[in-house]
């Protein structure tokens, strides 16, 4: 069963460590922000009279999105920067940088509640990103089936076997 | 040894390792086998590669004369190392998605910063220096919160539209030039406050133009 090779964790379109906290903060932002705009206008269009809707969703989404926004933009730049902690501490590249990170942001993200949110909040997002790696692998390893390479034939058996190893005698 | 003298300049006299001429080997159907290898007149190392040809890497292999000229394809030409429009400057982009999350984050980071800066010091006034020091923490960090995340909020919005549309507008023009960005800034600002009327969406929509546009001139005169 042929495994993936060493290149599972090489991602060459990512910035090395400390810059791609930015970048990833950015993205979570955008993430964050937009997904908020659909999903406060639908909400903010449903909760509202009949003759207020565009209004009222419009009102939502400026209130609500950029804190969504917000909040993704600080839990994916607190990922990301743990990521690259961990990964400094431990020199590798495997699936465990991201759930460790995931450990350790969870927990950040909780602090204010004490020393139980702290465990409940990390254990979660540890699972959450155990799951999303699992998947991810999974999907890689689907991925690679249709590239995998059949072994060649082995080449036919040596009929002179015994001419090495012998010295010459004189 | 023969190397380390070669490299430290040293010239040693040694006599040819003592061996035993007499050994023979035996074979297992029972002859004896005479030694080929007459190890008498063995010569020192030194003899060959103190010689001035004994390093010749082109005599080790056929393609062992690499020099610059002969590899040429190997020369990586400075100039030609990235195509892309962002890869010349001193902040590189690959395109319109690092533009968005490298710009987003730092303008919301930034914004962050400044509002904190200004909470904190609203809170620290808001209480004269002899109150106890727990009311002042207390007051500066609500100031803190409220200001920090909202400045940086709403300039991380106005961030990733300015970007979006900056793309857009460099997409279907086919070049990207300080018109681009002083028109994305005008557009986005007008955007950010189109709720208020049009006369708060001029004013920022100018707002946003002027930083776009002081932005894209900075960046050009001291980035490239």
């Amino acid at each position: 069963m042929s495994r993936e090779g060493g290149s599972h964790g090489l991602d060459h379109t990512r910035d090395p460590c400390p810059w791609v906290a930015l970048s990833d903060f950015g993205g979570a932002f955008c993430m964050g922000a937009i997904g908020g705009t659909v999903w406060h206008g639908i909400k903010g269009f449903r909760n509202s009279p009949y003759s207020e809707r565009m209004i009222g969703s419009i009102t939502a989404v400026k209130a609500r999105s950029p804190v969504l926004g917000g909040n993704f933009g600080v839990w994916g730049g607190m990922f990301s920067t743990f990521d690259c902690a961990v990964k400094g501490v431990r020199k590798k590249e495997d699936p465990w940088n991201a759930i460790i990170a995931g450990f350790f942001t969870g927990g950040a993200l909780a602090v204010r509640g004490g020393p139980r949110a702290i465990r409940n909040g990390a254990i979660g997002c540890a699972i959450l990103l155990a799951v999303i790696e699992g998947v991810g692998i999974g999907f890689q390893r689907m991925m690679a089936e249709s590239t995998r390479l059949e072994m060649p034939p082995p080449p036919p058996q040596q009929t002179s076997s015994g001419s090495e190893g012998r010295l010459a005698p004189a | 040894m023969g190397v380390w003298d070669v490299f430290t300049g040293k010239k040693t006299t040694q006599t040819a390792s003592p061996s035993n001429p007499e050994a023979t080997l035996r074979d297992p159907a029972g002859g004896s086998i005479q030694p080929t290898f007459d190890n008498v007149s063995t010569e020192d190392v030194s003899s060959f590669m103190n010689t001035p040809g004994a390093f010749d890497p082109a005599a080790l292999h056929p393609l062992a004369g690499l020099n610059q000229d002969t590899l040429d394809y190997l020369t990586l030409d400075d100039s030609a190392l990235s195509d892309l429009p962002g890869g010349r400057s001193i902040l590189p982009s690959r395109g319109w998605s690092d533009d968005l999350c490298y710009g987003t984050g730092v303008t919301y980071l930034t914004a962050l910063s400044i509002g904190g800066t200004w909470g904190l010091v609203e809170g620290l006034n808001r209480l004269p220096p002899s109150a106890p020091p727990k009311l002042r923490l207390n007051s500066a960090l609500n100031a803190i919160t409220r200001r920090g995340p909202f400045l940086g909020n709403s300039a991380g919005v106005v961030a990733m539209m300015y970007n979006g549309i900056n793309s857009i507008i460099g997409h279907y023009r086919g070049k990207h030039d300080s018109f681009n960005s002083v028109a994305a800034g005008g557009i986005s600002g007008m955007i950010f406050k189109a709720t208020r009327g049009v006369r708060p969406m001029m004013i920022s929509g100018g707002i946003v133009a002027s930083v776009a546009g002081s932005w894209a001139v900075t960046r050009k005169l001291l980035f490239e």
